[in-house]
């Protein structure tokens, strides 16, 4: 059984969320930038980290896909 | 040399036609263009080095050199970059690379001359009178 993605408006990502880019990357967001190339209307996440460092904009309106979220349980 | 940060993947990844046209305009004149492929923005870059440097050749008909997969940004971000992000852009915004197709000219006395960034194309003509003052 294939599990749906859990799907949250951009605009809805927080600190400490793990998110999958749409090549199936995954970052755990340490920064949101509130303009992207100058865009307002784009946000980017970022994952700045001993780790990696990986970043993945968004349009504020469309959804983006979480892998999880602290204080959650799957 | 203009040295870009290039993906295979990207929206801006078009902008290899307009390096090349860079590349062979002024390619006999103590320039080039230098790619380094990244795979820190959204995982735009996924391929090897080899896959990388098949599809610029076969879809683009590229001629300037490819370094190996790099760290432009964060902790590991090769050393070249440590150095090339100090420049500012026009703007006056030094620091981290913004996305794919960031643009640094360095001049043949090694020199950082220019920051464009994402959405200057190659050929603009801000590109292309900065290349033409670095020229001997």
């Amino acid at each position: 059984m294939t599990v749906a993605p859990t799907m949250i408006p951009a605009s809805e990502v927080r600190i400490g969320d793990r998110l999958r880019t749409r090549s199936g990357l995954e970052l755990t967001v340490t920064r949101v930038d509130d303009v992207f190339m100058g865009r307002p209307e784009m946000l980017a996440f970022v994952e700045d980290s001993e780790v990696q460092w990986l970043k993945m904009p968004a349009l504020g309106d469309n959804e983006v896909e979480l892998v999880r979220r602290p204080g959650y349980s799957d | 040399m203009l040295v870009v940060n290039v993906a295979s993947q990207c929206g801006l990844t078009p902008q290899y036609e307009g390096l090349e046209r860079l590349q062979r305009r002024y390619g006999s004149e103590a320039f080039s263009v230098l790619g380094v492929p990244c795979n820190q923005f959204a995982g735009q870059e996924p391929g090897t080095p080899e896959e990388i440097q098949a599809f610029c050749a076969t879809t683009y008909g590229m001629t300037f050199p490819l370094t190996d997969k790099l760290d432009v940004n964060g902790r590991h971000r090769h050393p070249l970059y440590g150095w090339l992000t100090s420049m500012p852009d026009v703007d006056g915004r030094a620091g981290e690379v913004e996305w794919n197709f960031e643009k640094f000219l360095v001049s043949p006395s090694a020199e950082i001359v220019a920051r464009f960034r994402p959405p200057v194309e190659p050929e603009d003509e801000r590109v292309i009178h900065a290349i033409e003052e670095t020229l001997p």
